[in-house]
């Protein structure tokens, strides 16, 4: 894994300012232990010579409280810093798909993953990672840099050393790699098992199959805590080994100074600093190994969200969208991703306004020529163009929030509630609606559950009555409603023709008898009656 | 009512948190005797006298990494064990809640909900007793050692140590305010993203696009205040326990100068401080874990402490493997204070096809709950067979009703695993038939390792269709007589509900069967339909 990609910066330019601001503050934090080890050194030289230490003690208050306000800043930039970037990693992704055909997005089980659990994974990331990893690169410096001054000795002798710390976690990583995936892939699999049976239990429940797997969860679960120990064992020995490593490289330090006190060619202070110092250079580095695991979930995150954001293969799929209440589409043809059959082959076909009706057996590919005369999937070949769309998907999509709230989705906000009525009324809801205790501020369930299948529908043709789009798509506009219900359906979108260009996909014969252009979809070929 | 976690692994704690006090006292040991042998040294004493403390930084430099590690091992160990055992010990104590009392939607995510929480739950053994009981431990030998050379030295210490725990006292308090309005704030976060990720070409068709994303920036402004707050709690145990360092080390300066100490004494006793605040620091984590973990156990125990919603009653046998069932005049609900359905009437003698319609909250999935033996009637009688069910033993009624829900799970295994749950001891020949009465005849033939493809979480996806159909496969191998479909096609289109209903009704010929819908597909197919619309009393 990279410890930092910089690509997140160009994607999300706005999480720029947090993630440098972080660094700043846990850079000064860096710089701050620093200080305050000269501080400190300075108090125990002044107080051990028996000589004025206020002062020194003055410096030491002040180190510790520089440190303390940096340390709860780190904590406040590293917590916004933590969400900025994992909003706008998962706003970019989610704007991107808003505006790219299917074709260029991955399925609704995948993408739902990525924006919630795989952005969210970031966080952290973002809040302890990025900060040790800075102070991982700062403070060695500044801990050697200070010592090349104070006393250039004990500076060899840490910069002979501290490569070595990466070194050996390189070795270590190295020879253990395969080993550590293998086991990871298996850790995996049983930690999955608990989970998968859990969201099972009303299954195993209906089937009387749950008690029997009371025996497996343990079997498994203790399975799972032998293999994590096993794939443990190696990463606490690796760390024990980097510890023992540091200590020895301060003690080396140690030895060089105290013998040099002895002969008397070392002041106490320069002596106490470099062994203060010397430590400064070897935790930082030692913290980064331990956010590591932390950080790899994080960057792996953070890698497969920018693959999903960075590749810009299509543009956005909608049409640019005029005014103009036409669809014309030349020489269409479509295809399914990952499929050779042509569910769409050279259809050619001009609406204006007025009624257009699409019928064609089930799979002939009518809800796929809606979508692409909306622009939300790529033809394969020849053209569309539209105006403005306003598209009623056959389950058409509603929030969970109010019943007002659905309806002003996609349209100005500014519709007032004599407008929302009246939608509701050529819809024939307003009974229904005015019946409800709250009337339009009534919360539909998530994703409108609740409402039965012909509500739903009806909810959004009160909403496409309400857009200002010149074309109007409709997928089965009457496929739940009773015969009074698709009469009225029937009736609106006769009115709606006379100022929009409509276009639906029906299987209802009385709205084929209305129309003015009737699409028939075969299988292979596609005809055009007038 | 359960609790998480069993005593003996209290035990094992302790053990890692004495290690960890041995590891963390190492540390402070080591710089103090670093302080004191650096200025004994500039002394320029004959180096003998200096071997003993020389031999004592060396063990010390050992010890360190030699106890973290046995404590790492020893926490990790008994935290995975506890996981193990409270893992077992929730999913036995869920098995008599499942379904009724696990909410009425959205199990699922309730279910993977107690997963997560359960994890929060042990992780605290690491994250929080260990690294408090660590740093009791150094700061006990902190007090003994310094008090040992100077007792006002020891007192500086304990008041010290006293202030750092009210400190991290106070930053609990803030942690724990902040831990619902988090929670609440994730939540949204995850709905919102949810319902774009899902739904894309349906918010692109109405161009809604930036109302989803206003709605996404808002929960995410909420997150950012949420965790700002939050991060108040950690960031004043880190910020307190420096200054009180800070403060401590001027203190102790002026008690060693004050003292008739030795100059190596001194710098000891000066550097003590600095060196503790290694060891308190962590607390500022275990804060947050404490936190996280007490909100975890609230919402696990308040899943677990709910009375089932069958009172375990008959030990008797159902008369007929074909039984006639009848409900007179009942009424049921989710929780026993509340009527959701009835008083309701339904006869089903073997072989009838019923639908239940009705609006949203009319009690369509709650009466279902009742035929399944899943919920006790709250007044009238379920009769099976003639006999009242609640004095039949309930896995016995229960073995009689196979149950296809709107989020049927498939889990990660084979396609034969997945079916054999539903009868074990089918051969591979009727799962095969079962697989084709259910419609999947072609998708079947089109597997790549046939019976051996695995399913679910990191296998073979499948449509929603595909899902459904598995679930009814499911219910045709069981051979049990009565079928109950609880909106078996409510996140399907219309073209593939209507095809899996024929399924439906072409596998479960010869049965009883009721069919609970908000939708018209297939429910012409059905002998009666129970409308629950409750009529208007105003």
């Amino acid at each position: 894994m990279k410890p930092f990609d910089p690509r997140l910066l160009q994607v999300a330019p706005t999480v720029r300012r947090p993630v440098i601001l972080l660094g700043a503050v846990a850079a000064g934090q860096g710089a701050a232990a620093i200080g305050l080890a000269f501080a400190l050194a300075r108090l125990v030289t002044d107080v051990v010579a028996h000589e004025d230490w206020v002062r020194s003690a003055g410096w030491v208050v002040v180190a510790f409280l520089v440190r303390a306000g940096l340390g709860m800043l780190v904590e406040r930039v590293g917590a916004s810093t933590a969400t900025e970037v994992s909003a706008a990693l998962r706003r970019g992704l989610l704007e991107r798909w808003l505006a790219a055909p299917v074709e260029g997005r991955p399925d609704a089980e995948k993408a739902s993953t990525l924006a919630v659990q795989g952005a969210s994974a970031v966080e952290p990331y973002a809040a302890r990672f990025l900060p040790a990893l800075v102070a991982g690169v700062v403070v060695p410096v500044l801990a050697v840099s200070a010592l090349l001054v104070v006393d250039p000795l004990s500076a060899v002798v840490v910069i002979a050393t501290l490569p070595l710390l990466p070194l050996f976690a390189a070795l270590i990583g190295r020879t253990t790699e395969d080993d550590t995936m293998r086991r990871w892939r298996a850790l995996e699999q049983l930690a999955g098992h608990f989970g998968d049976v859990m969201r099972g239990l009303p299954t195993l429940v209906a089937f009387g199959r749950a008690r029997r797997q009371v025996e497996v969860v343990r079997a498994v679960s203790e399975q799972d805590r032998l293999a994590t120990m096993r794939t443990l064992r190696l990463a606490f020995l690796s760390s024990a080994a980097l510890e023992l490593l540091a200590t020895i490289s301060v003690a080396i330090v140690a030895v060089c100074v105290g013998l040099r006190l002895t002969h008397g060619s070392m002041t106490l202070h320069a002596g106490l600093l470099a062994i203060l110092l010397a430590p400064e250079a070897y935790w930082p580095i030692r913290k980064v190994g331990a956010e590591f695991h932390a950080a790899a979930d994080g960057a792996t995150a953070i890698s497969r969200l920018l693959e999903h954001s960075v590749d810009g293969a299509h543009s956005g799929g909608t049409p640019s969208g005029s005014g103009v209440p036409a669809v014309v589409v030349e020489g269409l043809g479509y295809a399914y991703p990952g499929s050779q059959a042509r569910v769409i082959d050279d259809l050619s076909l001009t609406a204006g306004l007025g009624l257009t009706v699409v019928t064609g057996e089930s799979g002939s590919g009518k809800s796929t020529l809606l979508d692409l005369v909306a622009g939300l999937r790529l033809p394969c070949s020849g053209t569309v163009e539209a105006g403005r769309v306003h598209y009623v998907t056959q389950r058409p999509f509603l929030p969970d929030g109010t019943i007002t709230e659905a309806l002003r989705m996609g349209n100005a906000p500014e519709l007032t509630a004599q407008e929302l009525w009246s939608a509701l009324r050529q819809v024939g809801l307003d009974e229904l609606v005015a019946r409800l205790p709250d009337g339009l501020d009534t919360s539909l369930g998530d994703d409108g559950f609740g409402l039965s299948a012909g509500q739903r529908l009806r909810l959004g043709l009160a909403r496409a009555v309400l857009s200002d789009a010149p074309v109007l798509l409709l997928d089965e506009p009457t496929a739940h409603l009773d015969r009074e219900g698709s009469a009225l359906v029937t009736g609106l979108l006769r009115n709606l023709a006379a100022e929009r260009c409509i276009v639906a996909a029906t299987h209802a014969s009385e709205l084929v008898a209305t129309a003015e252009q009737h699409v028939h979809l075969g299988r292979t070929l596609a005809e055009v009656t007038a | 009512m359960t609790t998480i976690g069993p005593a003996l692994a209290r035990r094992d704690g302790a053990v890692a948190g004495v290690w960890g006090g041995l590891a963390l006292t190492s540390g402070v040991a080591l710089t103090a005797t670093s302080g004191w042998l650096i200025v004994r040294a500039a002394e320029r004493p004959v180096i003998l006298t200096l071997l003993t403390a020389i031999v004592g930084v060396r063990a010390f430099g050992m010890a360190r990494p030699f106890f973290r590690h046995l404590e790492r091992l020893r926490s990790h160990d008994s935290a995975l064990a506890d996981l193990a055992s409270a893992r077992t010990e929730v999913y036995a104590a869920l098995v008599p809640l499942t379904p009724a009392r696990l909410g009425r939607r959205s199990r699922s995510a309730v279910l993977t909900g107690v997963v997560d929480d359960l994890t929060d739950v042990v992780e605290a053994h690491v994250r929080v007793r260990v690294p408090v009981l660590s740093a009791a431990v150094a700061a006990f030998f902190a007090i003994v050692l310094t008090g040992a050379l100077e007792p006002r030295a020891g007192l500086v210490v304990a008041v010290e140590m006293v202030l750092v725990a009210l400190t991290a006292r106070v930053g609990l308090v803030r942690e724990r305010e902040a831990q619902p309005l988090l929670g609440a704030a994730r939540a949204e976060v995850g709905r919102a993203a949810e319902l774009v990720a899902r739904h894309t070409l349906e918010v692109q068709a109405i161009g809604a696009a930036a109302d989803v994303l206003g709605r996404l920036d808002r929960a995410h402004a909420d997150l950012a205040d949420a965790l700002r707050r939050q991060s108040r709690g950690r960031a004043l145990v880190t910020g307190g326990v420096l200054a009180l360092t800070g403060a401590a080390t001027i203190v102790m300066a002026a008690v060693a100068t004050g003292s008739d100490l030795s100059a190596g004494v001194t710098a000891l006793l000066v550097v003590v401080p600095a060196a503790l605040a290694d060891a308190v620091l962590p607390l500022a984590d275990s804060v947050r874990a404490q936190a996280r973990a007490e909100q975890s156990r609230l919402r696990v125990d308040a899943l677990l402490d709910q009375a089932p919603a069958i009172a375990d009653a008959g030990t008797a046998q159902p008369p007929s493997r074909a039984p006639h069932l009848v409900l007179e005049d009942v009424t049921a609900g989710w929780s026993a204070d509340h009527v959701d359905v009835g008083p309701v009437d339904l006869d089903l003698p073997p072989g009838r096809r019923v639908g239940i319609v009705g609006a949203n909250g009319s009690g369509k999935s709650t009466l279902l709950a009742v035929l399944a033996r899943a919920l006790d009637p709250l007044a009238g009688t379920y009769r099976v067979g003639g006999r009242d069910a609640t004095e039949l033993d309930t896995e016995a009624v229960r073995d009689l009703v196979a149950v296809v829900d709107d989020e049927p799970h498939l889990f990660a295994s084979d396609v034969r695993a997945n079916l054999l749950l539903a009868r074990p001891d089918a051969q591979d020949e009727d799962l095969r038939g079962g697989l084709r009465v259910a419609g999947l005849g072609s998708w079947f033939d089109g597997l790549p390792d046939g019976l051996d493809t695995r399913l679910g979480a990191g296998g073979r996806g499948v449509s929603g269709g595909e899902r459904a159909r598995l679930a009814l496969a499911r219910a045709v191998l069981s051979r049990r007589p009565v079928v109950l479909l609880d909106e078996p096609v409510a996140h399907l289109d219309h073209a593939t509900a209507t095809q899996v209903m024929s399924d439906v009704w072409n596998a479960t010929s010869g049965r009883s069967v009721v069919v609970v819908s908000h939708r018209q597909e297939g429910l012409d197919m059905v002998d009666t339909i129970l409308d629950l619309t409750p009529t208007r009393k105003d």
